[in-house]
């Protein structure tokens, strides 16, 4: 069965005007239907870039696709022009970002935000996209949702702000939905709340769900499976237990590591020393080298391969056996 | 909103009596007594009347019961008499007034429509030879005085292109009938309201060009684009609704100085308005007439700030729930 | 100390040379003052005297090398002795507004509460009031004397700076350094002249740039309305001797409004290179 989502050898190249840099470097990785794959790594690893890049929406100046395919049930997203996207997006792939505060029109109600997009793509006008509309905020779980429609995005909480935001996303019922740190800027508590209605509306529509994040925490709790990122590369792939389990790249050994348990064991909170490289800098072979605690002398020449071990799993490292 | 109304309306009383006093103060400073000159100015030399003026100016009284019956005068728009005109000085001034109204009106609106539409082509067109050819042309306008502009429009429309006339509002003479006089008006009218117009314009189109440069980059506007709307409803709906709000500020604040503007204009182009007015009141050391355009300007302007301050409330619903 | 002080200054001279806009306004501000300064130089006799047959053309005698005007005095004289009256305008009448826009604004978020609310009020007062006008009524009252027009001006531009003046001391009074000084006693004024002006300054510099030309467009339409002082020669005054002969003689009214427009242009460009040099923002990612 052919893969909702298919990333092929993803390379992104960003021209500025002090050179040349490879913001992505020929990343693939799958989803499949009613799958949530995290995409995980520190900030500037390339993970929001790798969504902006799936929907069609790299900054153009410096940012421009130069490789690889993404193919949205077999058809290529990449090879497609701007027009054609605008039918994707919203429709076929949706995408919730960090702050919700700043992510809505200041100056629209919510309900003219929700409208448009039935429109758009529903073909829904006037009474019937106002009557869907406020279906939609019920179903995101926003209390009076008659009286919010009328209401503008200043008069809500973050939280509610972003359960509007995630109502405009399945509005249309997407396939699939690429969650960029849609949690990172809320309250411990709203977080939780905003991640189970996440978790629900994927179970009530089969949606594959992109999560991009930097919080382990959130990793365990919300998806199937796991894509760690560095410097634009992808370098370990597992199921969420296994990864978990059993983490085969040094880095992401460090990242569990330096997250605090959960059981609260008073072990010292291990610390990834030094920090990520520039990517107009990157080291030569493996770009963890420098700050890997089992670095050996192969790893700054050669730049290690994805290996294999098992099926499902994957680690950019020479200390993999294959 | 009522609290706003109420807020700005106890905020511009106390700069009307601003103004009043200033007025009251530069009289004092003449040199002589005011009454002096204005009764060897214009010719007074009954002596009934010069005691009538004297009472009238309560020259007799300590200063600060002159400044309150001035302050009283004034509310009742008692500006004093001009005998070069042979009528009260308020009746003088609102003969004068809606020539000078048209003409600032139709400057205005000729630069908001300019500009906002240089300024938003500029920005879709962002660092190509349009860009550079609006901003070149906006900061000719900008640079060049007012009235020199005017001069150089006359010599090549009026002088060698004929189309349109030297100055003045109607043609002695003219076609008596509505349209033609209207068609006459509109003649006259051109010139100086491109003058004035060109100016604004020019701030106009640059504000609008960054302040769309700016909005274009919000997170707003990328979450408009995720849902696949297209790029005319992303520009005009959610791009553009934000980015008119400076230019809606700058248009209230500038009232002030279009006045100004309008009275160098009338002066060039003779058009019989306020600005005329005064250049001939201050030529003939009118100062009854010069006194009184002050303070009415004044006040003029404090009042359409008000109304300009209340509908930017209207405008923007972050400003009403405060 | 003063050797961090060069380097910064020297960093800022970079900055702003890398602007081409920059560097070519500070070129013809440098020349107009040249020109200014080298006047007596150039003409050794007054500029509103009469020299010769009046409204000759350009270009048409060496001795007259933009022609006469309506009197027959020496275009080129007057536009080289209008520079003076322009600059020493410009300059005087900003500064005023400078001067007191910057005490105004630094005592108002200084001190906040009713000095704020007063001041501002006052600050207000001083924007809504009509510009010309308010030069014309002064011209009128007072008198047609440079003095005037130069108070006069700086009294409508100092609203603005004060405005900016007090924006940006209100983002710097709450600092950390600002309550460090404040516990080691420091009094009130050297707290506001020694160590949060030269942090706001920058940015009241590039006001200051703004309201020069600015400035030198007012005299010219106060001047060009003949209101002027008549002793002065001024690029005004001469575009307003001009306006009647528009038909014949149109060159006595281009040729100080062309100057009047390089040297405001050139004052922006100035001051946007200041702006970039000294508020320096993300150019690449």
């Amino acid at each position: 069965m052919q893969p909702l989502l298919d990333v092929r050898e993803l390379e992104v190249k960003l021209f500025t005007r002090s050179g040349t840099v490879t913001a992505i470097d020929r990343l693939s990785f799958t989803v499949e239907e009613k799958e949530t794959v995290a995409l995980v790594g520190e900030s500037g690893c390339g993970k929001s870039m790798t969504a902006l890049a799936i929907m069609g929406l790299l900054p153009s100046p410096p940012a421009r696709l130069t490789g690889g395919e993404v193919l949205l049930q077999g058809r290529d997203l990449a090879r497609l022009g701007d027009s054609a996207m605008q039918k994707v997006r919203g429709r076929q792939i949706s995408m919730i970002f960090q702050d919700p505060m700043s992510s809505l029109n200041p100056v629209m109600t919510i309900g003219a935000q929700l409208s448009e997009i039935l429109r758009r793509h529903m073909g829904l006008t006037g009474a019937s996209a106002r009557k869907r509309a406020i279906e939609l905020l019920a179903q995101v779980r926003i209390p009076d949702p008659q009286r919010r429609y009328d209401a503008y995005p200043h008069e809500l909480s973050g939280g509610m702000n972003q359960r509007v935001v995630i109502a405009m996303a399945i509005a249309c019922e997407p396939k699939l939905l690429i969650a960029d740190e849609p949690t990172t800027a809320l309250d411990v508590t709203i977080q939780s709340q905003i991640l189970k209605l996440l978790r629900d509306l994927q179970l009530a529509y089969g949606m594959g769900i992109i999560f991009i994040t930097h919080d382990l925490g959130v990793v365990a709790e919300m998806a199937d499976r796991a894509v760690v990122m560095y410097a634009g590369r992808k370098i370990e792939e597992a199921p969420i237990d296994p990864l978990f389990e059993q983490p085969l790249h040094p880095y992401t050994r460090g990242l569990i590591g330096s997250t605090p348990a959960a059981e609260g064991r008073h072990s010292r909170l291990a610390e990834i020393p030094g920090s990520v490289p520039s990517l107009r800098d990157l080291p030569a072979g493996c770009a963890f080298s420098n700050r890997c605690p089992s670095v050996f002398a192969a790893c700054h020449s050669e730049r290690p391969p994805l290996i294999r071990p098992a099926p499902e799993r994957a680690a950019a490292c020479l200390l993999v056996q294959p | 909103m009522r609290r706003i109304i109420l807020r700005r309306l106890l905020q511009a009383i106390p700069l009307i009596l601003g103004v009043i006093v200033l007025n009251f103060a530069l009289i004092q400073m003449a040199p002589g007594t005011m009454l002096d000159v204005i009764t060897s100015e214009q010719q007074v030399s009954d002596p009934e009347q010069l005691e009538h003026l004297r009472r009238l100016y309560g020259m007799d009284q300590p200063s600060i019961v002159q400044l309150w019956n001035y302050i009283l005068s004034v509310f009742r728009l008692d500006l004093g008499y001009s005998y070069r005109h042979g009528a009260p000085v308020i009746d003088v001034i609102t003969a004068h007034l809606p020539a000078t109204l048209i003409l600032m009106l139709t400057s205005i609106l000729l630069a908001a429509i300019v500009g906002v539409a240089a300024g938003v082509a500029s920005s879709l067109k962002v660092n190509t030879i349009w860009d550079a050819l609006i901003s070149l042309c906006a900061v000719f306008f900008f640079a060049a005085p007012t009235f020199w502009l005017g001069i150089m429009l006359i010599i090549i429309f009026s002088v060698h292109l004929g189309w349109f006339p030297v100055g003045g509002m109607r043609t002695i003479g003219g076609d008596p009938g509505l349209f033609g006089a209207t068609l006459d008006l509109l003649r006259h009218l051109a010139l100086p309201a491109i003058t004035l117009g060109l100016f604004y314009a020019a701030i106009y189109a640059r504000v609008m060009r960054a302040s769309m440069l700016e909005v274009q980059g919000l997170d707003f506007v990328r979450t408009a684009r995720a849902k696949g709307l297209s790029p005319f409803r992303v520009t005009v709906a959610h791009v553009l609704r934000n980015a008119l709000l400076p230019v809606v500020t700058l248009l209230g604040l500038q009232l002030s100085t279009v006045l100004g503007g309008s009275v160098v204009v009338e002066a060039v182009f003779n058009w019989p308005g306020i600005g005329s007015l005064m250049v001939d009141a201050v030529m003939s050391r009118n100062y009854p007439v010069v006194l009184g355009i002050f303070v009415l300007s004044a006040c003029v302007v404090i009042v359409a700030n008000l109304i300009v301050d209340l509908a930017y409330a209207r405008l923007d619903p972050r400003i009403r729930a405060r | 100390m003063s050797g961090v002080r060069i380097q910064r200054f020297l960093g800022l001279l970079r900055a702003f040379a890398r602007n081409r806009g920059a560097v070519l306004g500070m070129a013809i501000i440098a020349a107009v003052v040249i020109v200014a300064l080298a006047a007596p130089l150039m003409f050794n006799y007054s500029p509103l005297r009469i020299v010769g047959r009046p409204e000759q053309w350009p270009f048409t005698s060496w001795r007259f090398p933009l022609g006469t005007d309506s009197l027959g005095r020496d275009v080129a004289a007057m536009v080289v002795y209008g520079a003076r009256t322009t600059l020493m305008i410009g300059i005087v009448a900003s500064l005023t507004a400078t001067v007191i826009g910057v005490t105004v604004g630094a005592v108002a978020a200084y001190f906040g509460g009713w000095v704020d609310e007063v001041l501002t009020r006052i600050t207000e007062l001083f924007q809504t009031i009509p510009n010309i006008i308010f030069i014309m009524s002064v011209v009128a009252i007072l008198g047609q004397r440079m003095e005037n027009i130069t108070i006069a001006i700086g009294l409508i531009m100092w609203p603005q700076i004060a405005r900016l003046t007090r924006a940006e001391f209100m983002s710097l009074r709450d600092r950390e350094f600002v309550q460090a000084c404040k516990t080691m006693g420091m009094g009130n004024f050297r707290i506001m002249a020694g160590e949060i002006l030269p942090n706001a300054l920058p940015s009241v510099i590039v006001l200051a740039s703004l309201v020069v030309a600015s400035a030198i467009l007012f005299e010219a339409a106060v001047a060009f309305l003949g209101l002027g002082d008549p002793n002065v020669a001024s690029w005004g005054a001469l575009i307003g001797d001009g306006r009647s002969l528009i038909r014949t003689s149109w060159y006595i009214c281009a040729i100080p409004g062309f100057a009047i427009m390089l040297t405001v242009l050139a004052l922006n460009l100035v001051g946007d290179g200041l702006n970039d040099a000294l508020n320096p923002r993300l150019r690449d990612r």
